[in-house]
Order: structure tokens, then C-alpha cells, then sequence
């Protein structure tokens, strides 16, 4: 393997090439020259107008359906679509079948991981079965390989169990990823509370339900008064002003915490839903223009952390129906980088600082730099390419994007890691 | 001749006033009708309808079933309540046999919101709503206010409360489309946890106390508290409600001007409404039973003239 990178622009701040456009060449996974580099002896030459370079990219909230539900995500497909997405590094639920609970099910992902251009990683389930009663063998888990904990699409209802788990998991120096949502509130809820949703005859899933569980939980973590300079506690995927707001005012009094969001929320609001389109029922829901525009700012600032894809894979059995029917859920892994670039408004440095330095540092994972001598773990872009996104470019098996026929903005065109490298599209 | 501007009836909210007035006019003109000597007219022949009820309905489907045969249309029925099988499964199953057997209208009522938008999306029929769970019954709202301006005249600036469980009810959702479109002033009253929350966006005022929406309003359209449509608790007791928002003779004696009473049936007597009230002369809830034939003819019959 011997690639080269021509002109392409760096964006790594803990590279003194950051900004930078400059040609670099990779040799067996190494990157082993940055500058201006001749055009012979490379097997492959990538180049383009506005290119860009950055470490590989993570999408570090992923509903992997392998084991259990192959039919709609193998980890063949999965793979297929992260790279597409441009994405080395995936961290999934644990909401498997099995859930992953044991050291055997991180092993079987593990494998995976192997000889392949995406790693796939793992939260581990803090309650067995993610039903939120009886503790898995966190410590166990945490040594063999996860590299967080979560019930992922269980929201932790015991406030006992929630408090219980940090501090457990606080002096192992790893991250519980929690979802918040007070399922006595969204009981039945369909979509997010608001005209719509009266207009609709859906039952609403209010603002409240997830804003009451991040307050309970920071006070939670108040009380136990754990200090640490790490984040501990994570709020996956929030989608509210509020939910913002607390957040931000709970960071700057130094809570050990951290937050993400879901590409996904920033491209719709709930006044997409008038034509009941299953494919835009997603939890958390939908919600108001002003909630956008909250979680919009809460990147610019750093209170929200990263951004994930949410990918959940669903067939037409499971989106084809009635919306009350219909379950909760859209693909998101191959049009992370995209869908950010096209609605947010973020630049693109936010952006790279969103879906790859923060969640490497999040949860712990190697984050090379672009120097040389380094290992090349990287996602090369054109943040400019305009393409309409249809289904039959959808790799994952089940089709449920919310972004068919729309036109975005910025993509991934070839990615290097573990010593392999692809050309995109 | 005037045409309506779609070829569906999903929902009030989606037609417009000019609309609900052709399909009230066309009613009137079917009511004519129905009250002569022969009642039947072949306007629909050649037309198959599909009367798809998943849900348990008696005189909405009869309803139907009647304007159906009063314009000559061929009908088939399906029903099918508390199907054992996912409900999705069967619905597409279901337009799968419907496209099978080439009908050219549907008229179904489901329990969830959205399914004729579901249906609409997949077949070329046209689709009539009857009823989709906690969202729209678009011919109920039609023949309600065909009953109401058959009263009092014009509803422009007409005082129209709607008394109950606004939370369920596809009826209060449709008739404050259907009665703000026509100029009415809609408000609601009930037991604040049957409120839905947002309502107050829609330009719809809440009483807390059934005495005050009655003194304010000239139409009350009570309706059914649905027990059968509430799967958390709602409030406390039946009794408790019959006793702070039933309505009965004596509350419309005590008031000092004309009243009307509706309701959508089936009416639970001695709960939301008593029987002497119900049974009173303020009450044109029987009208409203065979408006709702001429109403449905109309509607069939102008989508009818879509295709």
C-alpha cells in the first residue's frame, strides 16, 4: 500500500500542519511524508479541488443489529455504509440480541475490528438486558474492552440504579452514556407535544419528559460529589432548549459532564411530520424551529460535545405501516458528515472538532495526529461536493433515510486505516 | 360545475371553506332528495365502493352504507376490530386486496391517526376518512355544522362549545377546523387533564366549569367520553364527572336564551348528557343522524366527480 494525498487541506489542531495544504504520503498505514511530494511510485494518487484531511471520522452512537436482527444490518452492510459515510471508528448500543453484556459478545465485535478499514467499538450494557434492574459485571466489561457504559435506547428510569452506576464506573475512568427520557411522561407518545401533534391526534412526547432526567441526573451527580476532570456521565442525543440550557449551566459549575446530539435533529423540526411520514419518527422527536436553533448554538459554544448519527436500521415491516404502528428510527451512519454540512451552518473546523477530536477523547480512543512517522487513520473530503442523495446508494439492508432525494452538501471521497485504503462512491 | 380542490377527504384541515360550502350545499340539495317518495338516485352506478372498518362502528357505517345505496353505488364491507394480527399487516394486506378487486372508493375508519393518509399514499381510490383514531372524522364535523347552520342560520360569529374529552376525539379536532374555517368561535370545555395542552395555539379558549361554556355559547356539542380510546387515567371516576361536567335539563332551563344541544352518539346517557336533556327541545341530535346521510352523499359524490 502506497497512497498519496495531493493538495489537500489539514484540519487537525494537534497537527503543525493544521490549515495547511500540503500533499502526504501513506506507506503501509504510516504516514510517512508531508509537504510537497512528487507524483511518482504511488500505487493510488488522491486529488481533487478543496480537499480536505482529518483523522478518521467516529460516530460513536450506533444501533449495530448484528447479532440478532441481521436481516436488518449485517456488519458486512454496516461497514459498507460507515465507510461510505467515511466513518473508521463506530461505538454501538448495547441493545443488541444478545445485549452486550459479556466479555464473549465484545470479543465478537472485536473480531470484526480486525484486518477491516472501520473499527467497530462497544458500550456495554450497565443493566442486564438493559431493563434497568440488575448490574452487569461493569468491572469485567470494562477490562475486556468497553470502552463505555449505556442502556442505549433504555433510558435509565431508577434514579437509585442511575446514581448506583457513577459511582461504580467513576474510579475506572470510563463514561456512562445515558438517554434521557422519562418514560412515565412519553408513554405512548408518538411525536414531539406541541400544534402539531394536537393538529395530528398523536399523542405528544413532551420537552419535559427528557429535561426532568437531566436535571434529576445532574442532581444526582451533584450529590454524590464526584469530582473528576474526565466527563463521567454522558446525555446521549438531547433535543430540546432546556435540555441545552442545563447543561450549560451544569458544565460551568464543573459537573463532570459531556453531551451529544443526532445529526439527524438538525434538519428537521416537527412540522416536518404533517404528512405522517414514518420515515421522520425518531426518538427523541422532532422538535421545535427554537430547539434547532438551541442545539445549533449549544455546538458553536462547546456545550454540546459531539455529534452522532443515531443509525438505527428498520425494514418495511417496521416503517411501511401506520405511524402509531411504525417504530422509532432512521439510518444516519452514511450521511453523518453530510447532513451537518448541510444544515448546520458550522464550520467546518466545529464540525471536525464534533465527529472527531471530542468523541475520540470522550471515549478514550487513540487519536493520532497527521505528522509524520504517525499511524494514517484518516477520512480525506470535499466539503463542497453537492449530490442528491437517493435510495439506491443506501448500502445498510434496510432503507429507513429521512434524506432520500434531498440534496446535501459535502462528502467523504477516500478514507485510510489499519493499513487499507478506499476510494469513496 | 363547481369541483371540489382534492380527491381525498383525509382530514377538514386539508380542504378548504370553498370546500365544506359545495359539500354543504350539495348536501342540502341530497337531503331534498332523500325526503321524497323515491330516495334513490344513480349518480354513483358503476362506482364500487369499499366500506373498511377497523375499528367497531354501527351508525357511522351505517351511515355510509346507506348514502352508498340512496346513489346507487356498489359497496363491499370489511370490518375487522381487535384483529389479533399486527395492525399493520393488515392494512397493507388489506390494500393489497384492494387493488386487487379494482373499487373505486374507500371509505375506512382505523384507530390510528394518519392510516387514510397511509392509504392514500398507496392506492389510486379516493379515500373517504371515517374516523382514524385520535385524529380527524372529517363527515362528522360536515354534518355537524350542515345541522348547525340549519338552526341558526350562517356561523360567522356564531359561539360554538364543544363539551368532553377533547383529547380523544377525532369529532372536537375536525369541528374546530371545520367551524373555524366557517367563521365560527370555537372554545372547549372539560376536565383540564382532556385539554390538550397546545390547544390555546389553535385561537381555542378553555372553560374550566361546564355552567360557564353553557352560558356563553349558542351551540353545545357534547361529546362522548371515550373510555374505550383513554390507556392511562384521565380522571377519577365517572360518577365524579357526570357529576361537574354532565349536562342536563335543569342547567338549560336556568339559562336565559336559546340553547342547542348536539352530540355524535352513542350518547352515554346519564354520564355527559342526561337523558332529559338529551331528549329535550334543544337537543337535534337526531337531525344530526339524518344530515349525516345526506352529508356523506354529497361528499362521495363530489370526490366521485374527481376521478
Amino acid at each position: 500500500m502506497k497512497v498519496l494525498l495531493k493538495k489537500v487541506r489539514v484540519f487537525d489542531s494537534n497537527s503543525t500542519f493544521d490549515n495547511q495544504e500540503v500533499d502526504i504520503a501513506v506507506e503501509n498505514g504510516i504516514i510517512v511524508s508531508i509537504g510537497n511530494i512528487e507524483d511518482s511510485g504511488f500505487e493510488d494518487i488522491i486529488s481533487g479541488q478543496n480537499l480536505c484531511v482529518s483523522n478518521g471520522w467516529v460516530d460513536a452512537g450506533v444501533h449495530y443489529k448484528e447479532p440478532g436482527a441481521e436481516w436488518l444490518e449485517n456488519m458486512d452492510s454496516l461497514h459498507a455504509a460507515a465507510l461510505e459515510g467515511g466513518i473508521t471508528t463506530l461505538v454501538g448500543f448495547p441493545n443488541t440480541n444478545p445485549t452486550v453484556q459479556t466479555k464473549e459478545s465484545l470479543s465478537y465485535f472485536g473480531n470484526f475490528s480486525k484486518n477491516n478499514l472501520v473499527s467497530f467499538l462497544n458500550y456495554a450494557a450497565v443493566t442486564k438486558n438493559c431493563e434497568g434492574k440488575d448490574f452487569t459485571d461493569m468491572m469485567d466489561l470494562h477490562y475486556n474492552g468497553a470502552i463505555g457504559f449505556s442502556d442505549g435506547k433504555n433510558p435509565i428510569q431508577s434514579s437509585d440504579i442511575l446514581l448506583k452506576t457513577l459511582q461504580y464506573l467513576h474510579p475506572l475512568n470510563t463514561i456512562l452514556v445515558t438517554k434521557s427520557e422519562d418514560k412515565y411522561l412519553s408513554m405512548f407518545g408518538q411525536m414531539h407535544e406541541g400544534i402539531t401533534s394536537t393538529m395530528l391526534g398523536l399523542k405528544g412526547i413532551p420537552s419535559a419528559a427528557e429535561e426532568i432526567m437531566i436535571m434529576r441526573d445532574l442532581k444526582l451527580l451533584e450529590y454524590s460529589g464526584i469530582k473528576s476532570e474526565q466527563p463521567l456521565l454522558h446525555f446521549s442525543t438531547i433535543s430540546t432548549l432546556q435540555s441545552v440550557n442545563l447543561i450549560r449551566e451544569a458544565k460551568a459549575k464543573g459537573l463532570p459532564i459531556s453531551c451529544d446530539i443526532a445529526a439527524h435533529q438538525l434538519a428537521f423540526t416537527d412540522e416536518s411530520l404533517l404528512d405522517f411520514d414514518t420515515n421522520l419518527k425518531v426518538s427523541p422527536p422532532f422538535r421545535s424551529k427554537s430547539d434547532v436553533d438551541a442545539l445549533i448554538e449549544g455546538l458553536k459554544d462547546g456545550t454540546i460535545d459531539m455529534i452522532v448519527s443515531d443509525h438505527n436500521p428498520l425494514d418495511a415491516e417496521h416503517k411501511n405501516v401506520e405511524f402509531d404502528v411504525a417504530d422509532f428510527g432512521v439510518l444516519g451512519i452514511q450521511t453523518l458528515f453530510s447532513v451537518v454540512n448541510t444544515y448546520s451552518g458550522l464550520d467546518l473546523q466545529t464540525i471536525i472538532e464534533k465527529i472527531v477530536l471530542n468523541p475520540r477523547k470522550l471515549v478514550k480512543i487513540e487519536s493520532p495526529k497527521i505528522a509524520i512517522g504517525e499511524k494514517a487513520n484518516l477520512t480525506v473530503f470535499d466539503p463542497d461536493q453537492e449530490f442528491v442523495f437517493e435510495e439506491k446508494n443506501i448500502l445498510s439492508l434496510s432503507k429507513n433515510s429521512p434524506f432520500i432525494e434531498n440534496k446535501l452538501k459535502g462528502r467523504a471521497v477516500a478514507v485510510v486505516n489499519n493499513g487499507k485504503f478506499k476510494i469513496l462512491g | 360545475m363547481d369541483s371540489l380542490s382534492t380527491r381525498h377527504l383525509l382530514g377538514i384541515k386539508n380542504i378548504t371553506e370553498n370546500d365544506i360550502h359545495l359539500i354543504l350545499s350539495t348536501a342540502k340539495e341530497f337531503k331534498e332528495v332523500i325526503n321524497r317518495p323515491i330516495k334513490k338516485v344513480p349518480s354513483l352506478r358503476d362506482i364500487t365502493i369499499a366500506n373498511l372498518f377497523f375499528e367497531n362502528s354501527t351508525r357511522t357505517r351505517l351511515s355510509f352504507e346507506l348514502a352508498e345505496k340512496r346513489l346507487s353505488a356498489d359497496t363491499i364491507n370489511f370490518s375487522s376490530a381487535g384483529s389479533s394480527v399486527k395492525k399493520g399487516e393488515t392494512l397493507l394486506d388489506t390494500v393489497n386486496n384492494i387493488l386487487a378487486m379494482k373499487v373505486d372508493m374507500v371509505v375506512m375508519r382505523h384507530s390510528s391517526p394518519g392510516a387514510p393518509h397511509f392509504l392514500s399514499n398507496k392506492i389510486k381510490a379516493n379515500i373517504v376518512n371515517a374516523g382514524d383514531g385520535t385524529h380527524e372524522h372529517p363527515t362528522q364535523a360536515l354534518l355537524d355544522a350542515f345541522s348547525m347552520q340549519e338552526k341558526i342560520g350562517d356561523l360567522k360569529g356564531k359561539k360554538i362549545a364543544i363539551i368532553g374529552d377533547i383529547l380523544h376525539s377525532r369529532v372536537a379536532l375536525s369541528n374546530i377546523f371545520c367551524l373555524q374555517k366557517l367563521g365560527a368561535e370555537v372554545r372547549v370545555c372539560g376536565p383540564k387533564t382532556l385539554i390538550p395542552k397546545h390547544l390555546g395555539e389553535l385561537g381555542v379558549k378553555v372553560f374550566d366549569k361546564v355552567e360557564e361554556a353553557l352560558a356563553w355559547c349558542d351551540v353545545a356539542n357534547v361529546l362522548r367520553i371515550q373510555l374505550e380510546r383513554q390507556q392511562l387515567k384521565y380522571f377519577p371516576s365517572l360518577r365524579e364527572y357526570s357529576l361537574y361536567f354532565g349536562i342536563n335539563k335543569s342547567m338549560l332551563e336556568k339559562l336565559d336564551k336559546e340553547i342547542v344541544i348536539m352530540h355524535p352518539g352513542p350518547i352515554n346517557r346519564g354520564v355527559e348528557l342526561s337523558s332529559d336533556a338529551a331528549d329535550s327541545q334543544h337537543s337535534i341530535i337526531l337531525d344530526q343522524v339524518e344530515n349525516g346521510v345526506a352529508v356523506r352523499m354529497a361528499v362521495m359524490f363530489l370526490l366521485a366527480q374527481k376521478n
